[in-house]
């Protein structure tokens, strides 16, 4: 019957409104809620290996596209180890050896502190609305499938990846990563959805490689703020070294 | 107004952020040292095998409320070795940095040394900052970090690199005032009003250390430092030049020191550094330090004082490789390119627990120095040593 009326499969996703049948508007939505114009995040990563379990506590403060800083807060041994993007450049801090590392573009795709996400995630350098196309594929019986191909132009590390949004609430559960090849490589799952300052957003984050079954990494989100008022130099190299 | 008054009373730990933090860490270490035939025949360091036991800890403390914030550091370190009843120079490099404090006005520190033990309590930092929009103030005993050379650093004279020592968790602290001015996202400078205290000869008065330091991102891959200033009673002024390459960053600094601006016989130094840092593998971290600093010929060449490495003419490649997420090496080798003296340095650390690691390590002189004038250089022993590390 709701498919006669509106000519389409219904969704309930009101919150996009008349762009339910728009896969940019499906991205942009999840990027807003999720990424908001700015944020302060404290996180709990737990990484999951058949040897060895590893878990750290992270602040993330995140202005605009172009400026982040993660900050290690717990265990002691790695407290203070702190990432900076600005702009394109990215360094990481190293109190105990009071050594400033830049993360040349190549290492992007490099494992942060030893999980199964990238530098690349941790500091959001990539905008899924900016740097992909969209374009809607089969879908699922409970989610939109959407399908980002890179832009010609856009540096991004991930030539394609698969959303797979709920069509309750129009967020991403799941996002697969393609490589150049076609290939699977890993998936990242959401869930635990909660509202904070408005946004809406999946607090538990599991990534799990494709080629190794037995690892996975664990991001659990404590608290979120969005719409921070950072200081002009937060986001600064002077920051970055606690001077 | 009383109203007004009660209201604002009650209403203010909505707005007030009040934020602590402690943390710390302890470390046991023992060395088993070997001494060089040079150092026992011509410099008078008449032993042979020693053993070298220390224990160290720092305790940092922060409490910032808003903007205005107040941070310590206390350092604890005690030593023994039946070296020090000898008086022998070894125990200066075990120990370094064994002056923390150049320019200690407020006297934080406390060390004795009887027999064969040193005992050293030192408050390395203990500041009150207040952080504003476009500026920041700080008093109080503070570190300064700024430069690239984790070897060799010689545009910062206020902390000295530890890069060659089994010492890590240390920072120099410096006694006066700071302000911090962000004249835009891209400039920053530092002016820094420190007590200034002789590092060598010391006798008994403090002058002051008038510093500026610069920090300018000239364009998203170029940024620029400059120094200059009045300390240690010469002038000195330099840069550092950093570039930052798509795989790589390649850096350089150059500093000048006059005279002593007091009338005495002295001496005017240049040092220059050339580093190449490169993240090679997401577990491979490359380093190439090289550089030039020019000897100082009115110092006790017996002493390890404000340089504290042992070289003119350097080259030094300082490896790190993490072989599992709990396991990393470090490998570095130092090689002095006009008396041929070679060292090399490397480490295993070995993570034992979140908070708990073990280190191995062994310094080893592997190439003797022919400079008869380089007498410091014979005065490095050959050591093997472990150390457990615990943080909290």
């Amino acid at each position: 019957m709701l498919r006669k009326i509106f000519g389409k499969e219904f969704v309930f996703c009101v919150a996009l409104g008349t762009g339910v049948n728009n896969p940019d508007e499906w991205m942009k939505y999840a990027e807003k809620e999720m990424r908001g114009d700015s944020s302060h995040a404290e996180m709990t990563m737990t990484i999951q290996t058949p040897n060895w379990t590893r878990t750290l506590e992270i602040e993330s403060d995140v202005k605009g596209k172009k400026e982040a800083l993660s900050t290690i807060t717990s265990p002691a041994k790695e407290k203070g180890i702190r990432t900076l993007r600005l702009d394109n450049n990215m360094w990481n801090y190293f109190p105990k050896l009071k050594r400033k590392v830049a993360v040349s573009s190549s290492m992007l795709l490099a494992s942060w502190m030893g999980s199964d996400f990238t530098n690349d995630d941790i500091l959001k350098a990539s905008s899924m609305n900016e740097d992909y196309d969209h374009k809607f594929a089969q879908d699922d019986k409970e989610f939109k499938v959407i399908e980002n191909t890179a832009k010609n132009n856009s540096k991004v590390m991930w030539p394609k990846i698969v959303a797979y949004a709920s069509k309750k609430d129009c967020l991403p559960r799941m996002y697969k990563y393609y490589d150049k090849e076609n290939t699977l490589k890993r998936v990242l799952s959401f869930d635990n959805i909660k509202t904070f300052d408005g946004h809406i957003v999946p607090t538990l984050w599991i990534m799990k490689p494709e080629d190794d079954a037995t690892k996975s990494t664990t991001i659990v989100y404590r608290s979120l703020k969005f719409n921070t008022n950072f200081k002009s130099s937060h986001f600064s190299q002077k920051n970055l070294t606690g001077n | 107004m009383k109203l007004l008054f009660i209201a604002f009373i009650l209403s203010a730990p909505a707005f007030a952020q009040f934020e602590h933090d402690l943390s710390g860490n302890i470390e046991a270490q023992g060395r088993h040292s070997q001494n060089n035939e040079a150092s026992r025949e011509e410099l008078f360091q008449d032993w042979n095998r020693d053993d070298f036991y220390l224990m160290y800890g720092n305790l940092n403390g922060k409490a910032s409320y808003n903007n205005i914030r107040l941070e310590s550091n206390w350092f604890a370190r005690h030593s023994k070795s039946s070296l020090y009843e000898g008086g022998f120079l070894a125990t200066q490099a075990y120990t370094f940095p064994n002056r923390l404090v150049v320019r200690d006005m407020f006297r934080m520190q406390h060390i004795k040394q009887e027999d064969d033990y040193k005992t050293e309590s030192i408050l390395n930092k203990l500041l009150l900052g207040v952080d504003f929009e476009e500026s920041r103030f700080v008093f109080g005993r503070m570190y300064i970090n700024y430069g690239l050379g984790e070897i060799f650093n010689p545009i910062n004279p206020f902390n000295q690199p530890t890069g060659l020592t089994a010492i890590s968790q240390v920072a120099q602290g410096n006694d006066g005032g700071s302000v911090t001015y962000f004249a835009s996202d891209k400039h920053t400078v530092d002016l820094y009003v420190l007590g200034d205290k002789s590092i060598n000869n010391y006798d008994g008065s403090i002058d002051r250390t008038i510093w500026v330091h610069g920090e300018v991102q000239a364009t998203e891959d170029l940024n620029i430092d400059y120094v200059f200033g009045d300390d240690q009673k010469r002038y000195k002024g330099g840069g550092q030049v950093s570039y930052q390459f798509e795989e790589a960053m390649l850096f350089s600094q150059i500093f000048y020191q006059s005279h002593t601006t007091h009338d005495e016989i002295s001496q005017n130094f240049w040092d220059a550094l050339l580093g190449y840092d490169e993240q090679l593998t997401n577990k491979w971290h490359l380093r190439l330090e090289t550089g030039y600093q020019k000897k100082n010929r009115f110092q006790n060449p017996l002493v390890f004082g404000d340089r504290f490495l042992p070289t003119e003419y350097f080259v030094a490649l300082a490896n790190q490789y993490e072989i599992h997420p709990l396991i990393e090496i470090n490998g570095t080798i130092i090689n002095d390119v006009k008396t041929g003296f070679t060292y090399f340095i490397t480490k295993g650390i070995f993570s034992l627990g979140s908070n708990v690691e073990a280190e191995v390590f062994a310094f080893l002189p592997v190439a003797k120095g022919s400079d008869p004038e380089n007498i410091s250089q014979k005065l490095v022993t050959t050591d093997v040593g472990m150390a457990l590390r615990a943080f909290f």
